[in-house]
């Protein structure tokens, strides 16, 4: 590859037309210049000053007048404004809507600050669009801006959890209480039929593009907003489409030096998890159930005397993994050491003795975390600096589990001239962390581990349980015989930023950046009983592996501002931008290393596995805007870009993505004063926009792939090389194309103390980027492609009101947002068959009254439902059973049912149970979400109550029926379903009963296992107080802030399993419990 | 101000030019545009072939289509896996055997080697040839098992090499033009391999493997598909051309299989595993899980079953395991029965063919799956030479012996009538060649399928079930594949 020269950066933008202009209009550049340096020669008559509300915000959009002139200008988004005056003892004009109009003689040419009476409202809220910035009264597209209060009180490992109920139409889903681990962000619902949970948004960190927004520590953000509507992100052209978060990092403000420390420590306890069965119930159920399958398959009945947890083929010895053994002489002492005693269930006259232990309980702990952060940020009207570092360390509630963090945000900015200012930035992030090695193992396997199962032997030493799939964590997870490694983490992002004044409203700002982000990580599995007790593996196997990637940004914006006639507002942009990233990876694996000493490759004595890679993306574009406003009225607001993007298709490297929007502000009309008074605004606003997306898109699939390795092992044939077609090529293949109409209003009331804003939107995405199944005949199971449309249609509320007056002591905020999607398969590529159908199911539909493939994908359908078996009771007796339907799932010749079966819907009513008669069982995707939120302030206390919900998606409940239908053979069961379980005839139930491995497929999927998802969260509750400013000023302290929070508390639920949020596709196949937090936070500032 | 304007409003419509930036060459990918240039590519996708045929066999396909459905294998201790649908016939559409995805995965990397192959350049034509060669062998021995599986079946002789939603759909083609393919290929292979030589290690196809693949299709198209006499004697002058190759009996029949005698004598062609490389293969499901390793059994036991692994999901019948005589030493090579020393003392039965090796107290199942042995083509040849009502004693003999050893004048093959020579081959088949994938296909070609098979014994009527039903999970994909008759 090559490094990016300056050359190459130039190429990002169109010099040509620059050096033709510079050329014919003798020298533009130079008057350019000139103008610049030469300001100070017309400021004799120009006034310039600050606009701020009364808490000292900045004052965007105010009018200022020359009394009795026609001169009139507007403050800018930063407060400041600048006029020209024709005379001293001329009275200049500030007026705002919402605020007490103020006038101010002015007597010298100084700069003149002025305070406006009241509080800046959401109208005057500054939001970030692309490449700028606007004020919400005139923004006539789809943004929302995150309250940034979410991020006081929480220590967030990972500040994305932040977004969670805070913004209308964004779904954040925690699927782990991991610390570090991302939520899953989709906005309305994502443009992805293949991967509806891969449609992740842009994030744009101070300029710098992002996959994500992992390792930001949350005190170090100054705003963050989600660019919702095609006409918002148009301007980000070929990534857009599935929303664009702005994030700004916090800047050193002029005035005095702030220093301020924070400090949170928090208490963390496991939140919600399934509960298993005590060891006694499970030993009884478990060995009737052997004699239950006996009926059917005889040979079965020696189960009773194997080595298993409910078996008696245990002993006091180190080769069997489990207490449970018939009560005799030798062992009877047993009984004085904490050991239980019961009759066999199926012999009574034998007494059977186990040792209880609960695994699962070993699992979790209660978790501290730490989290400090410092800033020393400050200024003078030169030059400003903030620097803020951070460190965090979180425990997880699972053992040995943990996350850490060091962060370092650095700038500063200085005014070269009065015309140029510089700004430098350094971002740095340094994690690592300790995380599950497999959700499935740790989370719901090992945690079903029977409570017989010997927790050490006789002789002292720990007993790894049945082995490491389903083993002790105690052996497993921590001690000598626990994987051993360590990962560290770094991003570091380095920008260096200009904004020049070129002329009176023109305006340049180019960026250059740098991001690199590096893993590495080795692992180590020492020798231990991995496959059970008997035999040690000694193989050893170290892994180790690096992987970087390192991305460079150029990007430069022209503007231009003009007001003509006091009533033509104009602003008009345009840039360029340019992208490239490399993927640069290296790993290997070893084995045989004769020592468990060191733990990293130099020991091994086999290479077993090596694997590297470099791959390399460009992505360059040229964008303009334009935004009109005729006084404030209508609003008018058009963007392009072009994007370039190496991985695509030869011929269709190009795309173009246009944006336009409108507003209407009817408060400003004439006619507006027949309209009751506590209506303060109205906005009307509609746009819409087409933008792009090549995620999922490698760097070189467009081309096809021969590959010489499968999932980073080498692909190799009796030692020999091997390369095989992987990957079709496909020429074709071109921008996702995402076209979304958006309409909405923003309505003030009362003054402007209950703030609503409403969107619908109707997103179309066309050329979907999607993995189309092939006929398996062709040998390939899928090949990208442009397939098809997807649309996606929903409204948004976002709702803020102060419900008390602004004089009362006591103030009282409601916040409540909510956001819907309804997702629809549009257009499927021609395939001869119905609705162009994609896989599927054969079942029986009772509309048509015949046999109809649904699911899979097919137009007018959605991506992801599930089918299954319906259960529709429990056989009470065996008479009972003897009259249903036969049931082909079983999978033993003999199909008899027995009392305790599950009786399933036999939709098409022929007598038989097969696969056909599965029926719609709800879909994994969410469907609405939102947020409530409630905030009192009294003087110097606070009370914050913070709870957001999410529905419309079913999960299934895999962990469960792996332990009820004892999948595995030797687990328990959950202790909800063995207490209410079919366990002689007669029994009215709905669980079935216990069988040893699902042997009458009881457990098939099947509807009691398909549980509603929807829930509602308290998310956070924090008391919070700041001490009095006056008591503090002899200690020469600014403020003491305290906060005790609890986060998430609660979940209400239907869901039976560990995490209700996260549905995954198919289905929940573990999930790390979302911990409780209490935390007791403080800041202290200087 | 206007000359501003105007620059504003070409910056606004100026399209990107298509940059030179846009053009990024791959570092660590081959794409179809820089593949099938040289020599080492062509070696490279020859490889790449058999990986995807090792890849198939691992999984277990080529044992569940060739010999599942047999008398041979019932349910054992480690649940069933759903392969009760084999042994049981109770397949259907929705519980189907096999994809054949994987299949026609290995039929596409032939398909790439014979277009563009021919094309390259190389230094000894020789090798192009043998390339080629196996290429073609390769191409007609998967679709031999797909027309012996599923009949009729697509006949794809192109690569797939773009995308087309109506092209890329194929119908089937009939059994018969099948099999002239199959015929066609092996004779293409057959002209092309330079030598009669079994490469080292015998992990690829060659002419002696060829020649075998040829005898066996031969004799199934004989038998199967009314090719009567006139295809036994191709059949039997093909076997006759393997005899004149590299090959023997091995005096001990267990060598065949031991890891550390790969690449043995007997062995014509195999799908070779490695430690570390290649993965466990299927034989894994026929072991025992150390947890599973009950604790009262003798020493002996204990040591014969060694480091434990895989799981035991199915095991041989007791009635076929019945069929073995104490003094046949392929008895203890084939399988082990676990006692327990309580009762009921029978506890498992172990496949010793496939039980792989140990490497750092675990054990790995990567014998060589074997495609055809010598012993194999003597049987072969004893139902040719049978089929053409000649004697079959001194191939039948020669098995014989070095099965019972001493033992052998107690077992020697007496020539009787053409039915009882049949019934005494194809149960020589089952001794000899047991848990290597032959059983089904065995018995279906010897038209025995209903008399053998219990499960099939009880519905004489459903000649179907002599094919597998195509998964609806296939059909749901390929709208112009039709469901076989009676499925």
């Amino acid at each position: 590859m090559k490094e990016v020269s300056t050359g190459d950066l130039l190429h990002a933008f169109p010099k040509i037309k620059i050096t033709k202009l510079y050329r014919r209009r003798q020298s533009f550049i130079l008057l350019v210049l000139l103008q610049g340096f030469s300001m100070h020669v017309f400021a004799q008559q120009t006034i310039k000053g600050l606009v701020k509300d009364e808490s000292g915000n900045a004052l965007p959009g105010v009018t200022v007048t020359v009394k009795g002139q026609p001169i009139i200008t507007k403050t800018d988004l930063d407060g400041t404004y600048s006029i020209k005056v024709p005379a001293l003892k001329s009275v200049l004009v500030f007026t705002s809507v919402g605020f007490g109009e103020r006038e101010v003689v002015v007597n010298d040419w100084n700069p003149v600050q002025v305070a406006l009476k009241g509080k800046a409202s959401a109208l005057n809220d500054v939001v970030v669009v692309g490449y700028g910035k606007n004020t919400r009264e005139l923004l006539t597209t789809s943004i929302s801006k995150l309250d940034t209060k979410v991020l006081e009180n929480i220590p967030y490992a990972n500040a994305t959890s932040a977004l969670q109920g805070s913004i209308a139409g964004l779904r954040v889903q925690t699927g782990s209480g991991q610390p570090g681990d991302a939520p899953r962000v989709i906005l309305r619902g994502g443009t992805s039929i293949n991967n509806p949970n891969g449609a992740t948004p842009l994030y744009i960190i101070d300029g710098i593009t992002r996959a994500n927004m992992n390792d930001i520590a949350a005190d170090d953000i100054e705003s963050l907003q989600v660019l919702k509507d095609a006409a918002a992100t148009s301007i980000y052209g070929s990534r857009g489409s599935d929303g664009v978060i702005i994030i700004t990092t916090k800047t050193g403000k002029a005035g005095k030096t702030v220093i301020s420390y924070s400090y949170d420590l928090t208490l963390s306890k496991k939140g919600h998890t399934m509960e298993y069965a005590d060891t006694k119930d499970y030993i009884e159920q478990a060995r009737l159930s052997v004699v239950a399958i006996a009926k059917k398959n005889p040979a079965a009945i020696s189960k009773l005397q194997d080595k298993t947890g409910y078996g008696t083929g245990n002993d006091l010895s180190n080769s069997t993994p489990y207490t449970t053994q018939y009560l005799t002489a030798a062992n009877q002492h047993k009984l004085n050491e904490g050991w239980e005693s019961m009759p066999d269930p199926v012999d009574p006259t034998k007494t059977i003795i186990y040792k209880s232990t609960n695994f699962a309980d070993l699992l979790y702990r209660t978790a501290i975390s730490n989290n400090h952060y410092l800033s020393v940020s400050g200024g003078t009207e030169k030059a400003t600096f903030n620097i803020g570092a951070g460190y965090l360390t979180s425990e997880g509630v699972a053992i040995s589990t943990d996350y850490k963090r060091l962060t370092l945000n650095m700038n500063g900015s200085l005014k070269v001239s009065n015309n140029v200012e510089v700004t430098g930035r350094i971002l740095y992030a340094s994690t690592n962390n300790a995380a599950a090695a497999s959700l499935a193992n740790t989370f719901y396997r090992g945690t079903s581990l029977p409570g017989s199962t010997k927790y050490a032997f006789e002789d002292g030493t720990i007993a790894p349980g049945q082995n490491s799939s389903i083993g002790n964590p105690d052996y497993f997870l921590k001690g000598p015989y626990a994987q051993q490694g360590a990962n560290s983490y770094d991003n570091i992002s380095i920008s260096l930023a200009s904004h020049v004044n070129i002329l009176p409203g023109l305006t340049f700002d180019p960026q250059v950046s740098m991001y690199k982000a590096r893993s590495d990580r080795y692992d180590f599995i020492p020798t231990s009983m991995r496959n059970g007790v008997g035999t040690l593996v000694t193989s050893r196997i170290a892994t180790s592996s690096y992987a970087k990637t390192t991305q460079y940004e150029a990007s430069g914006v022209l503007n231009y501002k003009k007001t003509f006639a006091r009533v033509h507002n104009l602003s008009v942009k345009a840039g360029g931008s340019y992208f490239k990233r490399q993927n640069y990876g290296f790993n290997a694996t070893g084995q045989g290393a004769s020592t468990d000493l060191i733990p990293t490759l130099n020991a091994s004595a086999t290479a077993t596995l090596v694997n590297g890679s470099v791959s390399d993306l460009v992505i360059e574009g040229l964008f303009s805007g334009i935004d009109y406003n005729y006084d404030g009225r209508y609003i008018l607001s058009v963007t392009t870009r072009y994007d370039g993007s190496s991985n695509l298709g030869e011929e269709h490297k190009l795309g173009f993505f246009p944006g336009v929007s409108v507003g209407w502000n009817m408060h400003k009309e004439k006619f507006w004063s027949v309209v009751p008074g506590f209506i303060s605004n109205f906005k009307l606003r509609a746009s819409y926009g087409v933008n792009g997306k090549t995620s999922g898109l490698g760097d070189f699939q467009a081309q096809g792939d021969y590959s010489v390795s499968t999932s980073g092992v080498a692909n190799a044939y009796a030692g020999n090389a091997a390369i095989i077609s992987n990957i079709i090529p496909n020429p074709n293949l071109k921008w996702e194309q995402s076209q979304t109409k958006d309409i909405g209003f923003d309505l003030g009331l009362f003054n402007r103390r209950i703030n609503f804003m409403f969107d619908y939107y109707d997103r179309v995405t066309k050329d979907l980027l999607t993995s189309v199944s092939l006929p398996a005949s062709t040998g390939f199971s899928t090949v990208l492609t442009n397939l098809g449309s997807l649309g996606n249609k929903g409204v948004e509320i976002d709702l803020s009101a102060a419900l008390l007056s602004p004089s009362s002591a006591l103030q009282w905020t409601v916040g409540f947002n909510y956001g819907t999607v309804k997702s629809k398969i549009l257009k499927l590529p021609f395939n001869g068959v119905a609705n162009n159908r994609i896989g599927g199911v054969l079942v029986y539909d009772p509309s048509v009254k015949d046999y109809r493939y649904l699911g899979g994908l097919q137009e007018g359908g959605k991506v992801g439902d599930y089918y299954a078996y319906k259960q529709i009771g429990i056989y009470a007796t065996d008479e009972e059973a003897a009259k249903g339907p036969k049931d082909m799932v079983i999978g033993l010749t003999d199909k008899t049912k027995y009392g305790g079966d599950a009786a399933f819907l036999d939709v098409d009513n022929n007598g038989i149970i097969d696969d056909r008669d599965r029926i719609y069982l709800g879909n994994p995707n969410p469907t609405w979400n939102g947020g409530f939120s409630n905030t009192l302030e009294y003087k110097n206390l606070f009370f914050i109550i913070r709870t957001d919900f999410t529905g419309g998606h079913t999960i299934y409940n895999y962990p469960a029926v792996f332990a009820d239908g004892q999948l595995q053979g030797d687990a328990l069961p959950t202790k909800e379903y063995l207490a209410k379980a079919w366990k002689k005839q007669g029994d009215i139930t709905d669980a079935p009963r216990y069988l040893w491995q699902n042997q009458q497929q009881n457990f098939r999927p099947q509807s009691s296992y398909y549980q509603k998802g929807d829930f509602l969260c308290i998310r956070e509750v924090t008391l919070g107080y700041s001490l009095p400013a006056k008591l503090l000023e002899r200690f020469k302290i600014k403020g003491i802030r305290l906060n005790l929070t609890g986060n998430n508390l609660y979940y209400f639920t239907a869901y039976k399993g560990n995490v209700p949020e996260d549905a995954e596709t198919v289905m929940d196949n573990g999930h790390y419990p979302i911990p409780r937090n209490f935390i007791f936070g403080a800041k202290i500032s200087f | 101000m206007k000359r501003l304007y105007k620059f504003f409003f070409l910056l606004f419509l100026v399209p990107v030019s298509c940059s030179k930036h846009l053009d990024v060459e791959p570092t660590s990918a081959i794409t179809n545009n820089s593949f099938w240039k040289t020599e080492n590519d062509a070696t490279g996708a020859l490889y790449g072939m058999y990986f995807k045929l090792l890849k198939e066999s691992n999984t277990g396909n080529f044992y569940y289509l060739g010999e599942a459905r047999s008398e041979i294998m019932t349910s054992s201790i480690g649940g069933t896996n759903g392969y009760e649908r084999y042994y049981q016939q109770s397949l259907s559409p929705t519980t189907p055997g096999p994809n054949w995805i994987g299949l026609y995965s290995i039929i596409n990397a032939a398909n790439l080697i014979l277009k563009h192959v021919p094309d390259i350049n190389f230094v000894n034509p020789a090798n192009k040839n043998a390339i080629l060669a196996q290429a073609y062998t390769m191409r007609a021995y998967i679709y031999f098992v797909l027309v012996r599986t599923w009949g009729d079946v697509p006949l794809r002789l192109e690569p797939i090499e773009e995308y087309d939603p109506v092209t890329v759909q194929f119908g089937k083609s009939s059994a018969q033009d099948v099999f002239k393919q199959i015929k066609n290929d092996l004779a293409e292979a057959i002209k092309s391999f330079p030598d009669n030589n079994i490469p080292s290690g015998r992990y690829i196809w060659s002419l002696p493997g060829a020649n075998a693949l040829k005898a066996d299709v031969y004799l199934w198209t004989g038998k199967q598909q009314g090719g009567g006499n006139a295809d036994f004697t191709i059949a039997l002058s093909a076997l006759n051309a393997v005899q004149t190759a590299d090959v023997q009996l091995l005096p001990k029949f267990s060598d065949i299989f031991e890891y550390t005698n790969k690449g043995n004598k007997e062995v014509i062609m195999v799908i070779k595993s490695l430690l570390i490389e290649s993965g466990d293969n299927f034989y894994a499901n026929m072991y025992l899980q150390t947890t599973n390793i009950p604790s009262n059994v003798t020493q002996g036991t204990k040591d014969t079953i060694g480091v434990g692994g895989g799981q035991n999901i199915w095991s041989p019948t007791a009635a076929v395991r019945a069929q073995f005589t104490s003094d046949d030493q392929r008895k203890f090579g084939t399988f082990y029965e676990i006692q327990r020393t309580t009762n009921p003392s029978y506890y498992a039965t172990l496949a010793m063919k496939g039980r792989g090796t140990i490497s750092g107290g675990l054990r790995f199942f990567v014998n060589d799956v074997v495609i055809y042995r010598y012993a194999d083509i003597l049987l072969m040849k004893a139902e040719a030479k049978n089929a053409l009502s000649q004697d079959p004693t001194a191939e039948m003999n020669l098995v014989r012996q070095r099965a019972y050893g001493t033992n052998f004048p107690a077992h020697q093959f007496v020539n009787g009538s053409q039915a009882a020579n049949d019934d005494a081959i194809l149960k020589e088949r089952l001794l000899e060649l047991m848990l290597e994938g032959k059983r089904w296909w065995d018995e279906v070609r010897f038209n025995k399928a209903f008399e053998l098979v219990p499960a099939l014994n009880v519905r004489p009527g459903d000649k179907n079930f002599l094919l597998f039903p195509i998964g609806s999970d296939v059909l749901s994909l390929e709208p112009k594949v039709t469901q076989n008759t009676g499925w």
